[in-house]
C-alpha cells in the first residue's frame, strides 16, 4: 500500500493538469456521462419488503437459509439489470436528423453570413465549417435508432453476464 | 399447488418483463404456459426461472427482427447518398419509402421512385443489400453477441431449473425411503412387542 502512496498522489497530480477532453469526439462521449443505468451502484436488496418475502417462499422449497438470500439478491439483482436492459433498448439516443442531413459544404455561405457581424476570415469560415463536418461525421457513425439502441444495449452485455452467473450458482449451489 | 397458484405465488414479487407497445401480451402468455407445459409439477422458484428463460426467447426474437431491419437502416442511407453531391435525398422519406417497398406495400409512385434511386446509383435490390450488409456489419455484429448472450443466459436457465427438478425429485426419494424405513422399523417394533417373555 505505502508503494503505491506515491504513484496515486502523482496520478492526481497529473489529472489537476488535464484541461478534460480536447477533441470534439472526447467532448462528445463526456457530455454523455451522466447518461447512467444505475448497475454500478451496490444494490440494498435486504432492506426490501420483496426480498424478505421472496426468501420465506423460496425456504418452502428446501433451500438453505444462506442459499435463500442468495438466490432471493441473485433474482432481484437480475430483474435489476433486465429493466436496465429494456429500459436502454427502448431510449436510445435520439437521432439529430438536421446534424445528421445536412450538406456541409453548400452550408459555407450560411456560415460565412454567420461570422460576418464579427468581422470573419475565410479561415474561420473553413473551421467552422471542419468543426460542423467533424461533428456530423460522429453523428453518422452511431447510425440510426436501430443502430443506437443495439450499440447501447450491447454496453450491458457484461452485466447481464454476471447477473444470470451470479443467480445460477446460488440456485444449484443451494 | 395449481400452476397458476405457483405463478402467482412468487413472479408478483419480481418485476415483470415489459413488452414493446406494439407486441403481443396473449403471445407473450402462451409461450411462458407452453414452457411451463413442459415441466412437471414446477416449484414457485423453478416458474422463475422459467419467465426469465421465456424473456431471453423474446429479446432473441426481439434482436433478430433488428438484424433485418439494420440491414434496412444501411440501405436507406446508402440509397439517400446516392442523390447528386449537392443534393443528397432526404434521408428519413428514402428510408419511410424503402421500408415500404422492401414490405411490398409501397404505392406506385413510391416503387417508382426507389427503382429510380436504384438507377441512378446503378445499383440492383440485391448489390443494395450487400453493400448495406458491409456497412452495417459493426452493428449486426453487435446483434449477434446480443442474441448469444441470450442462448448463454437460457443455458444458464435451464441447468438451474435442471437443478431444483433433480433436487425436488431427490428429496421425493428420500423421503419415500425414510417412509419405508420408518414403516419397517415400526413394524418390527410392533413385533416386537407382539412377542411375549416366556
Amino acid at each position: 500500500m505505502t508503494l503505491n502512496h506515491p504513484r496515486s498522489l502523482a496520478n492526481r497530480c497529473n489529472a489537476l493538469k488535464s484541461t478534460g477532453p480536447r477533441s470534439v469526439a472526447g467532448k462528445r462521449a463526456s457530455s454523455q456521462n451522466s447518461r447512467k443505468h444505475g448497475l454500478n451502484s451496490a444494490p440494498d436488496f435486504e432492506s426490501s419488503s420483496e426480498y424478505r418475502a421472496l426468501v420465506e417462499l423460496i425456504a418452502e422449497e428446501g433451500f438453505s437459509a444462506f442459499a435463500c438470500a442468495d438466490i432471493a439478491s441473485g433474482l432481484l439483482n437480475y430483474r435489476r439489470v433486465m429493466d436496465a436492459y429494456y429500459d436502454t433498448y427502448t431510449s436510445p439516443e435520439p437521432v439529430d436528423e438536421f446534424l445528421r442531413d445536412v450538406n456541409v459544404r453548400a452550408s459555407n455561405p450560411i456560415f460565412s453570413e454567420l461570422l460576418s457581424p464579427s468581422g470573419s476570415e475565410p479561415q474561420d469560415v473553413r473551421e467552422m465549417a471542419a468543426f460542423f463536418a467533424s461533428m456530423q461525421r460522429q453523428e453518422r457513425r452511431k447510425g440510426g435508432p436501430v443502430s443506437r439502441r443495439s450499440s447501447d444495449t450491447h454496453k450491458l452485455i457484461r452485466y447481464q453476464r454476471n447477473g444470470i452467473a451470479r443467480l445460477s450458482r446460488a440456485v444449484r449451489q443451494g | 399447488m395449481s400452476v397458476d397458484h405457483k405463478v402467482s405465488s412468487l413472479l408478483p414479487l419480481l418485476s415483470s418483463p415489459r413488452l414493446l407497445p406494439d407486441e403481443s401480451e396473449a403471445e407473450f402468455q402462451s409461450g411462458l404456459k407452453s414452457l411451463l407445459s413442459e415441466l412437471d409439477n414446477p416449484s414457485p422458484l423453478a416458474v422463475a426461472l422459467i419467465s426469465q428463460l421465456n424473456e431471453s426467447l423474446w429479446w432473441i426474437r426481439r434482436h433478430t427482427v433488428d438484424k433485418e431491419l439494420l440491414l434496412h437502416e444501411a440501405m436507406a442511407r446508402l440509397l439517400s447518398k446516392a442523390g447528386s453531391y449537392s443534393e443528397t435525398y432526404d434521408n428519413r422519406k428514402v428510408s419511410e419509402a424503402l421500408e415500404r417497398y422492401l414490405d411490398g406495400s409501397a404505392d406506385k409512385d413510391e416503387a417508382e421512385w426507389i427503382d429510380e434511386i436504384l438507377t441512378e446509383s446503378k445499383l440492383t435490390l440485391s448489390d443494395l443489400r450487400v453493400r448495406a450488409f458491409k456497412d452495417a456489419a459493426k452493428h449486426i455484429k453487435m446483434v449477434d453477441d446480443l442474441i448469444h448472450r441470450q442462448h448463454q443466459t437460457m443455458r444458464h436457465l435451464q441447468r438451474s431449473i435442471d437443478s431444483i427438478d433433480y433436487k425436488s425429485r431427490l428429496l421425493k426419494r428420500m423421503d419415500l425411503e425414510l417412509q419405508a424405513l420408518e414403516s419397517k422399523q415400526s413394524v418390527k417394533g410392533v413385533l416386537s412387542l407382539d412377542v411375549e417373555p416366556s
